[in-house]
């Protein structure tokens, strides 16, 4: 049987752009019992059992089989969508002509569960020496957003000291602990990877609101997926919002974060309202000495994935250009997970220049991949 | 014009046979004997769409209350789960003016027709 995916909009095609996923996910068969050779035999004994699955949040997607992975994805040698490194460049990166794909493990972020540190900072070892052994020798369009444990930020970077030199790793992936990101608790981090020159990266975990040790919700707590997913965005805003107020960027100026997947349409509004505010208090938090907005315009990045679908097309534009995405935004596609954006289908009607910044440039120049072809 | 698309048989339960006609792809569903097809796009994000799943789904009802129903009526889309009437290709109750293209099927011989 073939698939043929065809484009149905009556927009002529854009011309060909040269594309980075910033957002790809992938995914190791049995969870912890798939990591076991890269575990000692004391640990393999520790998560033993029951112990070695992690634990998923009881809001579940309400679609078939109730998981994130679409079930087109899934490998025909068997596994889960996203745990066959060949599959995935045959399904995705083949299919779009993607000339790299950064992997970010939701499985790592399931860490933020974990109330135990040791376990915590084993494991994220063993996710990193995993994908660095099972993926980035697959393929070199792979590249790896490296995993580190939050519950011991010294830990954490002894990790990106470890492994952040090594050529397919080009960002800091931090399942966030309930702690916002200002907060002076993961400086160590901050200061290893702004050493080594990589972005971090905060993604939602799936773990929100479902575990003592993972991010809070604003007011309360969710009772269906639709609602959770629908607020992850307040945990990018409040996180950067405290980055910015506590001077993470003076501190470490060459510090960039990316914010997958929390969407970008509340930007704006967090922009002017730093600014705002900033003309009333900044007495408050006199290290800030330019218009908060540019330090956000500077130092973060915001992944396209999920597109967001306004009431009219304009206003999409209009964002985008309130978010100077130009500078601000990364091309991202969520493979394998079911709110997939096609690199057919999304930002037919962006400007080209602001298409090539998008899906490519921007995205080179944070992650060091290539000097970029049109600046 | 009706494309000769496969043998009843070929068409897996509840899974798609999916065909190209005239380069377009289309999925062909055998839902307990009723036969459908369905242009292989989603029209949200051009998914392929007929590689979801043949399900029912919950109706409009009262806070509080669910009741399950159009039991294998509905095709769900594998990528963002969007919901459409077999019958029709109608975005259910609503949710979106946007449909799944449908195409007429004929079984003669047990040879199976799609008019495309």
């Amino acid at each position: 049987m073939t698939i043929t995916v065809e484009v149905t909009s009556k927009v002529a095609a854009p011309s060909r752009t040269k594309i980075i996923d910033s957002d790809v996910h992938p995914w190791i068969n049995g969870d912890i019992k798939g990591l076991m050779p890269y575990l000692s035999t004391a640990w393999q004994r520790r998560f033993e059992g029951s112990k070695s699955t992690l634990p998923d949040h009881p809001l579940r997607p309400p679609l078939a089989g109730a998981t994130s992975i679409r079930r087109d994805t899934k490998p025909p040698g068997g596994g889960a969508g996203g745990s066959d490194p060949e599959f995935m460049l045959e399904d995705h990166l083949d299919r779009y002509d993607i000339e790299y794909a950064v992997l970010s493990s939701i499985q790592a972020g399931k860490l933020a569960t974990l109330p135990n540190t040791d376990e915590a900072i084993t494991l994220a070892r063993a996710f990193n020496d995993y994908f660095m052994n099972e993926w980035l020798t697959v393929d070199s369009r792979y590249r790896l957003a490296m995993c580190v444990a939050a519950h011991d930020p010294l830990a954490a970077a002894e990790e990106i000291r470890r492994i952040g030199n090594e050529e397919g790793v080009v960002a800091v992936f931090i399942p966030l602990l309930n702690t916002l990101m200002g907060n002076r608790h993961y400086y160590p981090i901050y200061r290893a990877a702004e050493e080594h020159g990589l972005p971090v990266l905060i993604h939602p975990t799936g773990t929100e609101g479902g575990f003592q040790t993972s991010v809070a919700f604003a007011g309360g707590i969710p009772s269906t997926y639709i609602e959770r997913h629908t607020v992850f965005p307040e945990i990018a805003m409040a996180s950067i919002t405290s980055m910015v107020f506590e001077g993470v960027f003076v501190r470490f100026p060459g510090l960039k974060v990316v914010a997958a997947e929390f969407g970008y349409s509340w930007v704006p509004h967090m922009l002017w309202r730093m600014d705002q505010n900033w003309r009333e208090f900044r007495r408050e938090v006199p290290w800030i000495e330019r218009e908060p907005s540019s330090y956000v315009l500077d130092h973060v990045r915001f992944t396209s994935q999920p597109a967001e679908e306004p009431e009219k097309d304009e206003y999409l534009l209009q964002i985008l250009e309130m978010v100077h995405a130009d500078r601000t935004m990364v091309f991202s596609t969520d493979y394998p997970h079911w709110d997939t954006d096609s690199p057919k289908s999304t930002f037919r009607r962006v400007p080209e220049q602001m298409r090539w910044r998008i899906f490519y440039d921007n995205a080179a120049e944070l992650y060091g991949l290539a000097t970029p072809a049109r600046v | 014009m009706q494309h000769r698309v496969g043998h009843l048989s070929e068409i897996p339960d509840r899974e798609a046979l999916i065909v190209d006609v005239n380069r377009r792809s289309i999925g062909v569903f055998n839902v307990d004997g009723r036969l459908y097809a369905v242009r292989n796009v989603c029209p949200h994000k051009q998914a392929p769409l007929c590689r979801g799943t043949v399900e029912g789904t919950m109706l409009p009802s009262k806070p509080g209350e669910l009741e399950y129903g159009y039991e294998d009526r509905v095709l769900k889309c594998p990528w963002h789960g969007w919901e459409f009437d077999l019958e029709t290709g109608e975005c259910l109750f609503g949710v979106s003016g946007r449909r799944a293209k449908t195409y007429p099927v004929e079984v003669r011989d047990d040879q199976v027709y799609v008019e495309a």
